[in-house]
């Protein structure tokens, strides 16, 4: 079993999918029993997501993939 | 030709991706896009050195990564481990109790996408000194696992985990400072800390 401190400590390697299964499942157990540490664990999963979601929100700049196929089929021609 | 049109056409669905981290190492799109256009004329000269088989977004990010590091000169393989402060645990979520709740009043997954704007979440990865912020980038942004990274950084799996951990709390430090410059933040609702 892990204790509140084990699981705050792990919750990051948790998130990551690093942990062994077993681990990972004894975290799991003391989340669904803790509801300090679920909501922490919830805290940084949706972090995590916010995270992720606002720094791929890129608009590609005009043209681009076009010039990055042309860039290729230059290669191809030896005219780099 | 067959193998190399099949790269192309494999390879481009990654480039909207490679480009978001790209500019996020890089921080301007000129620079991201040649770092791309670079990493795809690699990935192409290198064609024959590719398994098929193997997983080819994090061979491509892979190449991204070693290209951006050499070319920038990065300090990456003999970081400065200190030219980042040491940011207490659970930073942020010890610190949600002094955010407005009257700003705050969708389910907590929203809440955190509109707590803070794609400028502050960009602007806090990208301060973040490069022996922290590719790491970050590849595991928060690009979901790649510990070994993957520590592959591509040819760094120890210890490394990848530390330099995740201190990157994270930084940025979330970061996070929570531009919520304050806007006025979401009154520090006296938090408990006073021993
Ligand atoms: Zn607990």
């Amino acid at each position: 079993m892990a204790d509140c401190q084990e699981t705050l400590n792990e919750l990051e390697s948790y998130l990551d999918s690093e942990l062994s299964e077993g681990r990972a499942n004894e975290i799991i157990t003391h989340l669904k029993g803790c509801t300090d540490c679920q909501g922490a664990y919830e805290f940084h999963a949706d972090l995590r997501t916010a995270i992720k979601t606002k720094a791929t929100n890129e608009e590609l700049p005009e043209g681009f993939l076009d010039r990055l196929r042309d860039c290729l089929g230059d290669d191809v021609l030896g005219n780099d | 030709m067959g193998a190399r049109e099949d790269f192309t056409n494999d390879a481009m669905q990654y480039a909207p991706q490679l480009f978001a981290t790209a500019l996020r190492m890089t921080r301007n799109r000129a620079d991201a896009e040649d770092l791309v256009q670079e990493t795809f004329l690699k990935g192409w000269r290198a064609f024959d050195s590719y398994q098929q088989g193997t997983n080819l977004r994090a061979w491509l990010f892979r190449i991204m990564t070693n290209t951006f590091i050499n070319k920038y000169n990065s300090q990456q393989r003999r970081p400065q481990e200190t030219e980042l402060d040491d940011v207490e645990e659970l930073f942020l979520f010890r610190r949600m109790g002094a955010f407005d709740q009257s700003k705050m009043n969708q389910s907590a997954e929203d809440q955190m996408l509109e707590l803070f704007t794609d400028e502050e979440v960009k602007n806090a990865i990208e301060s973040l000194p490069e022996t922290f912020r590719i790491p970050v980038l590849l595991s928060d942004v690009e979901g790649f696992s510990y070994k993957e990274i520590a592959e591509m950084l040819e760094v120890p799996i210890g490394t990848v985990m530390s330099r995740l951990h201190r990157g994270r709390k930084a940025m979330q430090k970061m996070l929570y400072e531009y919520a304050k410059e806007r006025g979401l933040v009154d520090e006296s609702l938090l408990d006073p800390q021993d």
